[in-house]
């Protein structure tokens, strides 16, 4: 190839057709174009019928050269195999992304060794994302488009024009090869042959004393097809990554409490959620009486809202509409346009959600009525009966610091207290000081009655107490739910289906053409097909027999590769 | 045929070449998100305790400190004067001390500054969004803004008045 470049080779056919440089047969007639090929009764190379790829080019510039590279197959099978082997390797350990909350740089150290440390500092945590993962991703892409274009370009251009009289080295040199008199005119002979081959399927075209039978010629795209396939595949892969199109994430959500689907418009409450467990006699003998629990089913009933208006503005609450309901169970998620809530997890543990305590004389046990405090977002100020509670202080979870200063020792409401300040009759001006654990089992540990005794310098008069469990509003559990949105998966699914069609079209169908010439009362017959010579030396056969002319199958083949 | 050939050539490789690198740049980036030293600061949309919601962008032109605290934590409590006392030193030179809550109520926030005598800028993040952004995990975590609004350091725990001197000394002259 190259040394022809070199010596500017002239490559005009004696049929008078100016061919390409790259050309093996003759675009035309079919001759070989090579002093040293045409010397040879070797079976010719008939890939891509001869013709000059495109990536073959006198003087390839620099564009040629990046053009060239990427259409290599020897190339594409390297990316392949690396791409393989990078797989292989960002499967060794579990991915970053499997887990939820794990500090990467210490878990392979600690669960894996040495090895698992090395295996992070390598960036193999996280090989899927990876530039140099996309890298050869954007690479195989790249060599899938331009191997095509490379190779179905003349093989279009050679499929659509071709000459019926080929050259007799043409079809001598094919693999499937007949030569032998006939009688009768050259007409009469053709009009008599093109009925026989034209019952089996072929598309017959006649010129004088030649005749070209071609049939399934779609076939020859089936790869194609598939490249076009898997680029639409690799394109939705790498769409993974823009935002909008995934999401994953994991999300608890309180029973009773509308709460927000990050980066979405979407609320989600969760009404009610139910388990039911295993009973003792449904478990296998070794479950049964070791005080395991097994649950048998987890519900949550989830309302979907959307927001309309005043979504992403902090002083104002969002106007939520409701969109959907659903019933969500494992392997039942609520999906609403692509947006899909999967049952993942759940916590029994109940949350104190707000208590209405009464305000109560000590003395006297009165009643003075009960107010409604929200443990999460409290009112500063309440009226009961003729007093007024200011709340001055508000603790999520109760603790002293060194200095015995009451803090917040978290932000979670695991030991919620409230400091109020009590004003109205019969109390001093500036109001008696009270702090309040809704909790009871806070009230005790932190012993609730002796503080308030030390901040007013006596037992306090009043009393905030809860009479009975209708004043408390637990969450009584929470259901965590796998959000995720996938707006990939159908292009995925539509790449693949294309790639099933090419490999279909590619598999079962195979494309036969038949050269017919005769000259001077001898017929020369030769076929070509991509695969299976069997079944096309089988059909020429029976072909010939309607011709009085018994030709055996085996006769036909004329060597080549493994035939 | 030569000069349309190359033309198609050229238009395809160019495609792949922008294909290719905005998704090699969106996956690397775009995985994990969490910014880091030298990358833009990500937006915030919050309500302060001012009432009035805050953006990033209208620190603008500003260097900044951002600092993620929690009235649960100790380190985040001891740092606050030390943060007000820079505040007032730098507030006018173009310097903005911004505090961000971590997942606490107005009341629990709104208690807390009182009692510390802290006055610049606080805004709640009560579902933790921007600490989400910002991919924060312990607290207090310090970021210092340039102007530009590009992250100049990250510094992870308690912070004394020195270090925060110099760094936004070092932050104005950036």
């Amino acid at each position: 190839m190259l040394q022809e470049v070199i010596a500017f080779k002239n490559t005009k056919c004696e049929c008078g057709h100016q061919n390409p440089v790259g050309t093996v047969l003759c675009e035309a007639c079919g001759r070989p174009l090579e002093e040293e090929d045409r010397e040879s009764t070797e079976v010719l190379e008939m890939r891509y019928d001869g013709m000059a790829r495109r990536s073959q080019r006198v003087n390839p510039n620099f564009i040629d050269r990046i053009w060239n590279f990427f259409s290599s197959v020897k190339i594409a099978v390297y990316m392949i195999i690396l791409t393989l082997i990078g797989s292989m390797l960002g499967s060794i350990f579990p991915q970053e992304s499997t887990f939820l909350n794990v500090d990467p740089s210490t878990y392979y150290k600690d669960t894996y060794g040495t090895w698992g440390l090395v295996y992070y500092k390598l960036g193999l945590t996280h090989t899927y994302e990876s530039w140099w993962f996309i890298l050869l991703l954007v690479m195989i892409g790249a060599s899938l488009i331009i191997c095509s274009l490379d190779r179905v370009l003349p093989l279009y251009k050679a499929l659509t024009k071709q000459r019926i009289l080929k050259h007799m080295q043409f079809l001598t040199r094919q693999r499937v090869v007949y030569q032998g008199p006939v009688g009768g005119t050259v007409e009469d002979w053709m009009k008599q042959v093109s009925a026989p081959i034209k019952k089996k399927g072929y598309r017959v075209y006649t010129d004088g004393n030649a005749l070209l039978a071609e049939k399934y010629r779609f076939s020859r795209w089936g790869p194609y097809v598939i490249h076009i396939g898997l680029i639409i595949f690799l394109l939705a892969v790498l769409a993974r990554g823009l935002p909008g199109l995934k999401m994953d994430q994991h999300i608890p959500f309180p029973e009773g409490e509308i709460k927000h689907i990050p980066d979405t418009s979407f609320y989600l409450k969760n009404e009610k959620f139910t388990v039911e467990y295993y009973t003792q006699e449904e478990m296998p003998e070794e479950f049964r009486n070791k005080g395991k629990t097994l649950p048998k089913l987890f519900n949550t009933q989830a309302t979907l809202y959307q927001c309309t208006a005043d979504c992403d503005d902090p002083t104002k609450e969002p106007k939520l509409e409701e969109v959907t309901k659903h019933n969500i169970q494992v392997n039942d998620p609520l999906d609403y346009k692509g947006l899909m809530a999967y049952q993942f997890d759940y916590d029994m543990t109940p949350i104190l959600r707000a208590v209405s305590p009464s305000l109560v004389d000590v003395k006297t046990g009165q009643d003075f009525g009960k107010f409604k405090l929200d443990i999460r977002n409290p009112q500063r100020n309440y009226t009961v009966g003729d007093y007024s509670l200011e709340l001055k202080e508000k603790y999520n979870d109760f603790g002293l610091d060194e200095n015995g200063k009451p803090v917040t020792k978290t932000p979670n409401p695991n030991a919620p207290a409230f400091l109020f300040l009590i004003k109205g009759p019969d109390l001093p001006a500036a109001g008696v000081q009270y702090i309040y654990f809704p909790k009871e089992i806070d009230k005790e540990r932190f012993q609730q009655d002796a503080i308030n005794t030390k901040l007013n310098g006596g037992s306090a008069p009043l009393m905030l107490d809860v009479k009975g469990m209708e004043n408390v509003d637990f969450s009584l559990s929470t259901s965590y739910l796998n959000i995720r949105v996938d707006k990939v998966m159908p292009f995925i699914w539509i790449g693949a289906s294309i790639v099933m069609l090419g490999l279909v079209l590619g598999f079962y169908w195979q494309h036969r053409r038949i050269w017919l010439r005769i000259d001077d009362g001898m017929l020369t017959l030769g076929a070509h097909t991509n695969k299976n010579w069997f079944g096309i030396r089988r059909e020429i056969s029976a072909i010939l027999k309607k011709m009085n002319l018994d030709v055996d199958e085996k006769s036909m083949d004329n060597g080549g590769k493994n035939a | 045929m030569g000069k349309s050939r190359k033309k198609i050539q050229i238009i395809i490789l160019l495609l792949i070449v922008v294909l290719g690198g905005y998704a090699i740049v969106s996956q690397v980036s775009g995985s994990g998100g969490k910014p880091t030293e030298g990358s833009k600061a990500p937006n915030f949309d919050l309500l302060g305790l001012d009432g009035k919601a805050h953006k990033l962008d209208e620190y603008k032109g500003k260097a900044m400190v951002l600092n993620f605290w929690g009235t649960w934590c100790g380190p985040c409590v001891k740092e606050m004067p030390a943060l007000q006392a820079q505040w007032e030193k730098w507030k006018d030179q173009d310097v903005v001390v911004v505090g961000i809550n971590a997942g606490e109520d107005k009341m629990a926030v709104e208690n807390f500054v009182n009692s510390v005598n802290v006055n610049f800028p606080i805004l709640l993040d009560p579902n933790k969004d921007a600490i989400a952004k910002y991919g924060i995990s312990p607290l207090p975590t310090t970021l210092f803004v340039s102007k530009d609004g590009k992250i100049n350091k990250i510094h992870l725990g308690q912070l004394d008045l020195a270090t925060l001197d110099k760094q936004i000394a070092e932050l104005v002259k950036s």
